[in-house]
Parts: C-alpha cells; sequence; structure tokens
C-alpha cells in the first residue's frame, strides 16, 4: 500500500539525504555538533527553506503546499527523527501562524502566506515570566490608539523569540482580566521601532540545546492596527483554538524522536554480542526493544488518526488534542527510557565514541515536547473539565460515524479543514472512544470467522470492560471547578488510554484488508500490531499477570527485524529510509 | 451567533419563567462551586465566584441539555453574570415559540 502522506515525507527524507554521511548539510555528525556548541542550526533551517518546508506550513487556500495536517505531521516527523532541535526551531514558524489561519481575515492570511513560503520566521509569544501555562493572567498590555496599538510588556521562553521576524501576540486590550480582555497582534519586528523593544537573551537549555527559547520586551511600541487578528477580546478564543492544532502536530514530534531512539536501540541489539550472544538474542534486550516496537507503533496510530481527525472530527478536536498532547509524548519517553536501559553505558555516550552520542541526545531533546504547548497537567485538566459531556456521550454511544471512517480509513480522501468547526465545547464528546465498543464487538465477530486470534478478543473485550469501568468512574465524578482532586488527574490519564486502545482498533479494522505486503503486511495479518498495542494498554489499565502460553511481543520481534533489514522505517506503513543501513 | 435547535428538551411553561431560569441556573453554578446556592448573587460575575473561564464552557453544555438550544461555547465569556445569562435565554425561548 502507498500512503500519500508517508510517500510525501520519503520523498523529503530522499533530498535531505543519508544523515549518516557526515558531508550532508543535516547530517548526524553535524547535529550533533551543533548541539555540543549550543548553537542555531542555522544552515540546516536554511536548507529546510530551499527544499520548500516553510509552505507546507500555508494552508493551500493561501498559497502554500499545506493540503492536509496529516501531510504536516508525516513531514515533520521525518525532519524530528533526524533532528528534534531542527524540527522545533523550524516548525515554530507554523505555530506562529495558526493563530491567522485559525482566526485572521482573508488578506491577513494570504499576505502571511506569501510572507512565510520566501523564509518569514513567525514565532508565537503566548508565555510569560510570571505565567506559564495560565494564559488569562498575561500583562503583556496592547492599549489602544488612534493609529492602531502600543504595546509594553515581556514575552518569555519564546522559540525564536529573538530570530522570528512576526511574532504572534496574545496581548492584553483591555484593563480587566477575563476570557474576552485578550487580542491577538501579528506584531511585524522589521517595522517597529528599534528603541520600542528589544530580544532577551536565550535561554540554556538541557534539551534542544541550539534552539533559540528566549523572549522579547516591548516598551510602548507603536503597532498598526492592521497587525489585529480577529476581533478585539477574540484572542483567547483564538489561542484556545489553534491549540487544538498544534497540540496534535505535537506529536510528530515525540513520533520522530521514538524513530530515532528505535533506530539505534535496533542497531545495537543486532550488531552487539554480550555473553557470546547478540543482544536480540537474550530474552531480556529482545522484549525491551519489542515492548519499544509496540510502543512505537501504537503511538503512530494514535498520531494518524488524530491528524486526520483534524479534517474529519474537527468539532471533537478539543478532547482529541489533549488526549493525543498527553498520551503520545508520555509513551514515547517511557519507550525512549525502556530503549536507555537495552544500550546500557552507550545510551550515555557523548561525543564521536557511539554514533555521534545521538540517544543521549534524543533523550534530552524529547523532554521539551511534552512541556510545551500544554503541558501534561494542563491537557489531562481540559479533559477533566469535559467529563461530564465524555460521560455523557459514552453511555449514549454517539458516535460521528462519517466522520470516525474518513479519520481511520487511509484510503478514503480527507475532507478539507474548515476552521468554523472548530469549537471549544466537543458537543459530541469523542466519537473514537465512544466507537470502542463497537470496534470490540466487530473483533469477535472476526474471530468467530478465525481471521484474528483468540488472544486478540480476550484482550479487546478486557479493554471493554476497562473502558465501561473508568467512564462510570467519570459519570460519578462529581464535577469540581475550583479544586480539581488528584484521583480526577488519574481518570483523565486513563482516559487517554482509551483513546488510544480505540483508536489503534479503528484504524486496524478500517485497513487490514488494504496493508497486506512486505514486512509491514505482516504486522497487521491477524491483527498483530493491535494485539500487541492493546495488550501494552490493558497492562496499564487492568493490571493482571501476563499470559504465559503466547507472547505476542515475541511475534513481533520478526516484522521488526524484517523492516530494520529491508532499510525501511519502523512503521505501521511501509516507508524507505534514505539512511544507509549498516 | 446563536442558533435554536430544533428538538426541545424542555421548553415548557415553567422554563420560560426567568425566575425558574434563574434558579436552575444559580443551582448548577452552587454545583459547581461547591457553594451553598444562599451565597451566590446572580448580577455577580461568575469569574469573581471563581468559577474560571473553561468551567464556564462546561455550563454551556448543561444550558444547551436543559433547555434544548444550541449555544455559543463562549456564552458565559459574553453573558458574565447569571442575569445577563437569564436574558439571554429568555430571549432566546421565546424567540423559539
Amino acid at each position: 500500500m502507498r500512503h500519500a502522506p508517508y510517500e510525501l515525507a520519503a520523498e523529503f527524507d530522499r533530498r535531505l539525504g543519508d544523515p549518516s554521511d557526515a558531508g550532508r548539510l543535516f547530517s548526524h555528525a553535524r547535529c550533533a555538533a551543533l548541539d555540543d556548541r549550543e548553537e542555531f542550526p542555522q544552515e540546516i533551517c536554511r536548507e529546510l527553506d530551499v527544499l520548500g518546508l516553510p509552505a507546507h506550513y500555508v494552508p493551500t487556500e493561501h498559497g502554500g503546499t499545506l493540503r492536509s495536517y496529516e501531510e504536516a505531521v508525516q513531514l515533520m516527523r521525518a525532519v524530528a527523527r533526524r533532528d528534534l532541535t531542527v524540527a522545533i526551531a523550524h516548525g515554530k514558524t507554523f505555530l506562529g501562524a495558526v493563530s491567522v489561519w485559525v482566526g485572521g481575515d482573508r488578506d491577513q492570511a494570504d499576505a502571511l502566506g506569501a510572507e512565510i513560503a520566501g523564509g518569514t520566521i513567525v514565532s508565537w509569544g503566548l508565555t510569560e515570566r510570571e505565567h506559564g501555562s495560565d494564559l488569562l493572567a498575561g500583562e503583556v498590555l496592547a492599549e489602544r490608539v488612534a493609529d492602531g496599538y502600543r504595546v509594553s510588556g515581556e514575552k518569555w521562553l519564546i522559540n525564536n523569540g529573538t530570530r522570528g521576524h512576526l511574532v504572534c501576540l496574545l496581548a492584553r486590550t483591555a484593563r480587566d482580566a477575563g476570557p474576552r480582555s485578550f487580542g491577538i497582534l501579528l506584531v511585524d519586528k522589521r517595522k517597529l521601532d528599534p528603541a520600542s523593544y528589544r530580544t532577551l537573551p536565550a535561554e540554556r537549555l538541557h534539551g534542544i540545546r541550539g534552539a533559540d527559547i528566549s523572549g522579547i520586551a516591548f516598551a510602548d511600541a507603536a503597532v498598526p492596527g492592521t497587525a489585529l487578528v480577529g476581533p478585539e477580546g477574540g484572542g483567547v478564543e483564538i489561542v484556545l483554538k489553534s491549540l487544538q492544532l498544534t497540540r496534535t502536530l505535537c506529536a510528530s514530534l515525540s513520533l520522530g524522536a521514538a524513530d530515532h531512539a528505535l533506530r539505534l536501540g535496533t542497531d545495537y541489539a543486532l550488531r552487539r554480542e554480550n555473553y557470546g550472544s547478540l543482544l536480540i538474542d537474550l530474552p531480556q534486550s529482545r522484549r525491551l526493544l519489542a515492548l519499544s516496537y509496540a510502543d512505537l507503533l501504537l503511538a503512530e496510530a494514535v498520531t494518524v488518526v488524530a491528524s486526520r481527525g483534524i479534517h474529519a472530527l474537527t468539532g471533537e478536536l478539543g478532547v482529541i488534542s489533549a488526549a493525543t498532547k498527553f498520551f503520545v509524548p508520555n509513551l514515547v519517553e517511557q519507550a525512549v527510557k525502556r530503549l536507555a536501559k537495552l544500550m546500557g553505558s552507550r545510551a550515555l555516550l557523548v561525543g564521536d565514541t557511539h554514533e555521534h552520542g545521538r540517544f543521549q541526545k534524543v533523550q534530552r531533546d524529547h523532554r521539551i515536547v511534552g512541556i510545551f504547548d500544554g503541558n501534561s497537567v494542563v491537557n489531562l485538566h481540559s479533559l477533566v473539565n469535559q467529563f461530564p459531556l465524555l460521560a455523557k456521550s459514552y453511555r449514549r454511544g454517539t458516535v460521528d460515524a462519517a466522520g470516525l471512517t474518513a479519520a481511520t480509513t487511509l484510503t478514503d480522501p480527507l475532507p478539507e479543514f474548515d476552521r468554523d468547526r472548530l469549537t471549544l465545547l466537543a458537543r459530541g464528546g469523542c466519537s473514537v472512544v465512544q466507537a470502542l465498543p463497537a470496534g470490540v464487538a466487530e473483533l469477535t465477530a472476526l474471530v468467530a470467522r478465525g481471521e484474528v486470534p483468540e488472544s486478540l478478543e480476550r484482550t479487546a473485550i478486557g479493554l471493554k470492560l476497562a473502558a465501561d469501568e473508568l467512564l462510570a468512574a467519570i459519570a460519578a465524578q462529581r464535577p469540581a471547578a475550583v479544586d480539581v482532586p488528584a484521583e480526577a488527574f488519574d481518570l483523565a490519564e486513563r482516559y487517554t488510554a482509551c483513546f488510544a486502545a480505540a483508536a489503534a482498533i479503528q484504524l486496524w479494522l478500517r485497513n487490514r484488508a488494504t496493508v497486506v505486503d512486505g514486512p509491514a503486511g505482516a504486522l497487521w495479518r491477524s491483527g498483530l500490531w493491535l494485539e500487541a498495542a492493546l495488550t501494552r494498554l490493558l497492562g496499564r489499565l487492568r493490571p493482571a499477570r501476563p499470559d504465559g502460553t503466547d507472547d505476542v511481543f515475541e511475534r513481533l520481534v520478526e516484522p521488526l527485524v524484517a523492516q530494520h533489514e529491508a532499510g525501511q522505517l519502523l512503521s505501521l506503513l511501509p516507508y524507505q529510509q534514505q539512511e544507509a543501513r549498516r | 451567533m446563536t442558533t435554536p435547535k430544533q428538538d426541545t428538551a424542555a421548553t415548557d411553561t415553567a422554563a420560560t419563567d426567568p425566575d425558574a431560569i434563574r434558579d436552575w441556573l444559580l443551582d448548577r453554578v452552587a454545583f459547581y462551586l461547591e457553594r451553598p446556592v444562599t451565597d451566590l448573587r446572580p448580577d455577580v460575575k461568575l469569574v469573581e465566584y471563581g468559577l474560571d473561564s473553561v468551567y464556564a464552557l462546561t455550563l454551556c453544555g448543561d444550558i444547551e441539555d436543559e433547555y434544548g438550544l444550541e449555544l455559543e461555547p463562549t456564552l458565559a465569556w459574553d453573558h458574565p453574570t447569571v442575569d445577563a445569562i437569564v436574558t439571554l435565554l429568555r430571549e432566546m425561548i421565546s424567540g423559539n415559540r
């Protein structure tokens, strides 16, 4: 099967060349050296500009080449797989622009699209030194004057805060704090009086050390009225909607990191001998590798469904994005940690001794993904706030059938993204989760026909019971507007696991007949990857003694090695990698 | 900005009575805030009681269910007191008849 977003990403990867070739601009060697010097990857970013990546941040209706957010996710994953610092440094322009795609008028968006395609860097100024995730506490003030605004105050920990030409700023447009007291200003730093602003020094970081995470301080900066994006007072609403998109897209960074770490782990396990055996033949190492592969495939399945959901289940994105932004980075962080055990001391080496110290770098770099655009607590809290709706919709079994089919059927064309369908209240709850019982029933029917093993059915039924119990507990949870009890966060975390299980089931059901060839086909046959993913999730939701008679993770090792040996990405879908195999 | 939905859940006579709407709404808010309803005044901004802007979205979902209306989720942002919401709902419900 050929899947267009994967083909596009593979082609982009091909044009970047083999990263293990130190003569290439975007090579592992160069990324390691830049990290060592804490230096911004300027030349690599310029190369990405030349290859046309910025146009992929601009929707086609505004002159760019962003046809679907699923494509954007796979492209960013390909960049992140080489280097997270580069992906975060370059991809920031999309984050800076998204408020305009969501809330701007046509002329504004067209003009910004042309700027970005021409290489203009855009940053997103949300957070302040004293107020991290609490956007409503923001103090940067945009005071209305005759010809526009006078902006004062400081935004801090802003990605590309110094390098950005434009900054999309959330600023108070009213004195009283409140959800209608903020507006968005697309501030063009190139046109400001240089005396009216200054950029703050880049902070030194644990990971993504070369990135420009700095800030900007305004002092009575004159900004024209035309910089306003959407209505005055519409800033918070636009930002919250924009975050639904960016939180979903963040999963691409985690996937890229997982790709990178798992490849290093697999390479190592296939070459390293201990006690007279290759690591891959030692039961414990073999299991660490297979579990990490299962996690990556699950993270990939969730990301594919979520990114297609931007188009197909737009009205439910408030739930999907929060669940994805919590689940995928957390799962990948655990997988990387597990792979570090497999790698042993090699996971800690810096410098040229082992693979340019790539493992410790990817592990450090990935830490940030769980934090920006809403950290774990913010995303879980967002789900807690939606508990009454989620419980009610699950009980009623509400499912947007057409939307769910489009989000999960890879051969179906995606509907155009319609920003007017973004909403802060997911009235339908989450179709993916609400379709879990129906999906499990479908699996049961396939078992009856002998198409999938009974072990998959047992796992799926276990998950359905876990989901029923969880949603009953969520329904019984007393809504609390002020002090949210800790157990509510625990329930929300479990909800994200149900979301992941339900997404995986739908994705497998809708595509099992299409992905049949090669090593990827072996993953789909008999529901192998699905069973592995669901077994992981059931282990979280209902911890129990593992079934000793059949080890699904053992069955995963063969396709893992086959994909690796064929030079393919370790993935649910066939994807030829550019990197030379050793 | 707000569009009445076809199905009507609870638009009986009592529902259009402003006092009844106000009492129901105050009860909901008191429930979320875990405070006695007698503590709350309908002309005080909900945020001042600590009902944050995100939670106001949940309140919108409740009102939709109770009155069979489809509202802007940001209803309580633009109508920040119980009284303001009641006024809006009355207009919508009577306009819907």
